[in-house]
């Protein structure tokens, strides 16, 4: 009864799973010189910023793990054939299909860097809009840090049985509509597990929260996307060309 | 006999996991656990059944998530007599022959409420009572509020609980590893909320194990006066062979618990992970112990979101600037609504170190009712410190307390009859510490001895209505001792009796003692001294006179609460020498460097800007001005540099960090030219009206503030409706303001429609106005579809498409 289970990992933001990416905050704050040094006076404020931040990060993941089945190239959820007829979104979508192709189980979850940045972003909102873009974008910068440390625990669990993982993919990307967020937060229980809430516009309070989902199985062959080039959003200031990994 | 009772006299035994348990027997993932009510009663009354054989004396109804966010006006009541009938169903075929009790449960709504989430408190209260009525109406023994991870939720739920029933009512918290709920509290906060809000017993339940909420339940027991409870869950799930397993079995478990009651827990049960195996267990190990007595702790603590201050030993410094009592800019920022100006004086008083903030906003021409509410709210935003209420309207104290998020100081009572009768209902329903002042309808004694007699005529009359001495804390009022040479002498000795005999906190305003002298802040300082001398233990006072804050810290160190006087070696150094005047820095040559992209800069005040030194910017512009005239400076420094910046932002020489730095500094500059002209005849610097907000559903508005910045700098009068404004608030503003120019922001494509219902309203109210949109999901395609004027990619390119609209 594995997948009736929902297990919660809280873990130290200063961990090593969890390096910091100060390039990346900066891009975040829409600092993106591709390789330009940064100014020193902006870069003291970021690590100012960093630092009165470091400890009230509070980072946190609930998890399920669940026994999918293929039908007509989409996964279905096990339960999907008991009277609960609900779990359809998850095949929904043809790019999530894609992503986990192969798998035998999924790994659907809930991260957060905790309310403490959102906190710190309101109350530098009135003091110093500046912080509160660092902070904004260091709070961004380690909610994805926290998903990928994640991840790679559950790589490493999931390879001690011979198996692997797909890249994760979130609700709100490509084809799999946003709304399925509603799906997911009946899924994982998120407030009661790990405070998140999700209000009527499918955003997340705390603001640093993601959730996504990610595949297992013994031999997985999904489509690794690379987030910045497979996006539609083309003008975005933030777009990467990185080289797909 | 009634469950109050009961705990009183018995360690009382609460059931243990029921989702876990219904997992096993086949609810599945995502299935709402509320509808086995009606479509599976007999393993609902099954599971509660062992409970009830096991030992358990209350067991709660399986009404979790039975609320009408997740049923509808139909199913819900259907859902919850269905539930109750089950509970009484198992009462009934139980074995056991101990008490029994059937607990209404009830767990969060799941929405974060506003400021953080947008849910409003007073929805919060209304769907939990709900949830109330139908289930007191089915004759239930008790309310049981469970698994609460955030105190504002908990405290809409226990006052739908208290307004809705007469039931005795149990909270429970979830506190996370840090030993917080996840939205900070802590469990001081927790019991100052509750416990002043008449809750029956209180304690935590879910998350951890036994063993990991070992500092929650000491601090529970610490300072809790009511009964403490305990609902743990069989430690974390894990994952073993593909099955789940909880490791924490009953054995460990129920020694654990059985520790806890042995210290002072009086209700117990389990949770996630638990059966009726581990209440079994529990009843066993804890068979022999009698219940450790109740005694009241006398712990005097109020409360913030985050964390409980106590009034004891150190002297509570309670900042009293937000207050216009002569303070012409503070009168005109309460006229003007200018909030943020409020709230920069709590900050600024955050910063110097005050414990508490007072909050007073009474002006005759303003609705206090609403400002009061708004001022809290906004503070408590942005700010963890508790605040003192501090009104004579009764309306607006009611409003505030309700509002507040912990328990607050209230300012204030006296010993008129009139007075307590509107106050004390008011503290016995929403809990708080009430400042009493000594005075009675024959007004301020000058005898210390008449002073004491009315805080015992205030004591009793507290008592009458339930409320206890260490919530009151007596105000003796420091008079001026240039009036009357013994003023100061009657305040102290009524504060001595009423801190030493009478056993009870005690506050003053010291600043009214040096009223007509000169060197007010000497005498003043040293009266602080003789009154924490006399066993002060709050003042309400000015943090930002150095001669007071020199008194109490070296108060503190001369009287062994600083050890090793480490707060005073930290802090002095802030107030030894007299702050000098800022000049301009040493060593800068005017007319030298050039900005990133080689644009000759003409100053040092355009240099600090452009590199974005806040305080230099601010000190050269003072320097400046003694011989160069505001508007000079303001077009031949200030917006030649904000021209560089913002041309260096266009061409991606320079990043948005830079641009928002610049914005800072520049801003700085501008408030020296505004003070220095204000002291002259007006003239206006406005380049006009713009109005911005973030659409309805949105509650992200980091992109609009730094819209809202970079505008302002340009000159423009940006009037900001904040986040989540419905379209008609939006229109109901620009129509007011006359303003030409509408800035809407949206991050979500959920908002966007919300976006384009306000550019409809406002074409059809208010067609004079243009409409700017922008936000993270905009693109020039999506602004095209809904109807805007104009789609902004940043601030810059809002800024320019302004300025061309209002030069036009």
């Amino acid at each position: 009864m594995q997948e009736n289970t929902i297990f919660i990992k809280q873990y130290h933001a200063g961990d090593a799973l969890f390096p910091v990416n100060e390039k990346e905050i900066a891009r975040y704050a829409g600092y993106y010189g591709a390789n330009d040094t940064m100014e020193e006076g902006v870069n003291a404020l970021m690590h100012l910023v960093m630092d009165e931040m470091r400890d009230a990060l509070s980072f946190r993941v609930c998890y399920r793990r669940m026994d999918v089945v293929w039908e007509n190239g989409r996964p279905v959820l096990q339960s999907d054939s008991g009277p609960n007829r609900e779990e359809k979104w998850l095949s929904s979508s043809a790019m999530l299909a894609e992503c986990l192709a192969g798998s035998s189980e999924v790994v659907l979850f809930a991260a957060t860097a905790g309310l403490a940045i959102d906190r710190y972003i309101a109350k530098n909102q009135r003091i110093s809009p500046t912080k509160a873009l660092f902070a904004q974008a260091y709070g961004a910068e380690r909610v994805e840090s926290l998903c990928n440390g994640f991840c790679r625990e559950m790589e490493l669990q999931a390879a001690k049985s011979g198996l692997s993982c797909t890249a994760r993919f979130s609700p709100g990307y490509g084809d799999l509509k946003l709304e399925t967020q509603k799906d997911v937060f009946r899924m994982l229980d998120c407030s009661r597990q790990i405070g998140v809430t999700l209000n009527d516009s499918l955003l997340m309070t705390p603001s640093k929260s993601v959730t996504a989902i990610f595949g297992i199985g013994e031999c997985v062959g999904g489509k690794r996307r690379n987030k910045c080039r497979d996006c539609g959003k083309t003008d975005c200031e933030l777009r990467t060309v990185e080289e797909e990994r | 006999m009634n469950v109050l009772e009961y705990i009183k006299q018995n360690i009382t035994y609460l059931d243990g996991g029921m989702g876990t348990l219904l997992q096993k027997r086949g609810l599945l993932p995502g299935e709402l656990p509320e509808r086995w009510n009606v479509s599976h009663p007999e393993v609902i009354v099954e599971i509660q059944k062992s409970y009830f054989d096991a030992g358990s004396n209350i067991v709660c109804t399986n009404t979790f998530g039975a609320n009408c966010l997740k049923f509808d006006e139909e199913e819900l009541p259907v859902l919850i007599r269905a539930a109750v009938e089950n509970a009484r169903r198992a009462k009934e075929l139980s074995t056991g022959t101990q008490e029994k009790f059937i607990a209404l449960d009830i767990g969060s709504i799941g929405k974060l409420l506003k400021p953080y989430g947008d849910y409003d408190f007073e929805d919060a209260v209304s769907v939990y009572a709900k949830t109330v009525e139908i289930g007191a109406q089915c004759g239930v023994d008790l309310i049981f509020i469970e698994t609460m991870n955030d105190s504002y939720d908990t405290k809409a739920a226990l006052l739908a609980a208290k307004e809705n029933s007469d039931l005795p009512v149990f909270v429970s918290n979830a506190y996370g590893e840090d030993g917080k709920l996840m939205t900070g509290a802590t469990p001081a906060v927790m019991v100052a909320m509750l416990e002043g809000m008449q809750a029956d017993a209180i304690g935590a339940n879910c998350s951890l194990g036994p063993k990991q909420l070992k500092r929650v339940v000491e601090e529970y027991l610490e300072y809790a006066s009511v009964p403490v409870l305990l609902k743990p869950n069989a430690g974390l799930p894990r994952s073993e062979n593909g099955q789940t397993v909880y490791d924490v079995l009953p054995e460990e478990f129920s020694q654990d618990v059985a520790e806890y009651v042995a210290s002072g827990v009086r209700i117990a049960g389990g949770c996630c992970g638990t059966t009726p195996d581990y209440i079994r267990a529990v009843v066993e190990k804890t068979a022999g112990l009698t219940p450790v007595p109740l005694r009241e702790k006398n712990r005097t603590l109020i409360s913030s979101y985050t964390h409980a201050v106590e009034f004891s030993t150190s002297p509570i410094l309670i900042g009293e600037r937000i207050n216009p009592t002569g303070k012409k800019r503070f009168k005109e920022a309460l006229r003007s609504n200018d909030i943020n100006y409020i709230l920069g004086e709590g900050l600024s008083q955050q910063e110097k170190g005050v414990h508490v903030l007072d909050v007073n906003v009474g002006l005759p021409e303003i609705d206090e009712v609403k400002m009061l509410r708004t001022v809290c709210y906004e503070l408590q935003a942005i700010i963890d410190l508790p605040l003192q209420i501090d009104t004579t309207d009764v309306t607006a104290m009611e409003q505030a307390l309700r509002y507040y998020n912990g328990k607050a100081m209230i300012n204030s009572v006296n010993g008129k009859q009139e007075v307590m009768r509107q106050i004390f209902p008011l503290v016995r329903k929403y809990g708080g510490l009430v400042v009493c002042l000594t005075l009675d309808e024959e007004g301020i004694p000058e005898q210390a001895e008449r002073r004491v007699e009315i805080a015992r005529n205030i004591i009793r009359t507290a008592e009458e209505y339930g409320i206890p001495k260490k919530d009151l804390i007596f105000d003796t009022l420091a008079m001026a001792v240039s009036a009357d040479s013994h003023a100061a002498l009657a305040t102290l000795q009524s504060l001595n009796t009423i801190r030493h005999e009478l056993g009870c906190h005690t506050s003053l305003g010291v600043s009214n003692v040096s009223f007509g002298l000169p060197n007010r802040e000497i005498i003043t300082a040293s009266f602080f001294s003789l009154a924490m001398e006399n066993g002060l233990s709050a003042a309400i006072m000015n943090p930002n006179s150095a001669e007071m804050m020199k008194s109490y810290y070296s108060f503190r160190a001369l009287h062994g609460i600083d050890l090793n006087c480490a707060d005073y070696i930290e802090n002095i150094g802030r107030y030894a020498t007299v702050a000098t005047t800022p000049g301009v820095p040493g060593g800068s040559t005017a007319g030298v460097g050039s900005a990133q992209d080689g644009t000759p800069i003409q100053s040092d005040l355009q240099r600090a800007i452009v590199k974005g030194l806040k305080e230099q910017a601010a000190e050269l512009t003072v320097a400046m001005l003694e011989t160069v005239e505001p508007l000079q400076i303001v077009s031949e420094h200030i917006i030649p540099a904000l021209d560089i910046v913002g041309q260096g932002f266009e061409k991606k020489t320079m990043y948005l960090p830079q641009l928002l730095m610049s914005a800072e500094a520049s801003q700085n500059a501008f408030e020296q030219i505004k003070k220095k002209m204000s002291e002259g005849p007006s003239e206006s610097v406005s380049r006009g009206k713009f109005v911005i907000a973030t659409v309805h559903g949105d509650i992200h508005d980091i992109g609009k503030n730094i819209v809202k910045l970079i505008l302002e700098n340009y000159g423009f009068d940006v009037i900001d409706l904040g986040k989540d404004v419905p379209s008609e608030t939006v229109v109901d503003a620009v129509i007011e303001q006359n303003a030409p120019l509408v800035g809407l922001s949206a991050l979500m494509t959920t908002t966007v429609p919300a976006m384009e219902e306000t550019i409809k309203q406002l074409r059809q109210r208010a067609p004079f106005a243009k409409v700017v949109v922008g936000g993270a999901v905009l693109t020039q395609e999506y602004a095209d579809s809904i109807g805007a004027d104009y789609y902004a990619k940043d601030a810059m390119a809002t800024v320019r498409y302004a300025m061309q609209q209002t030069e036009a």
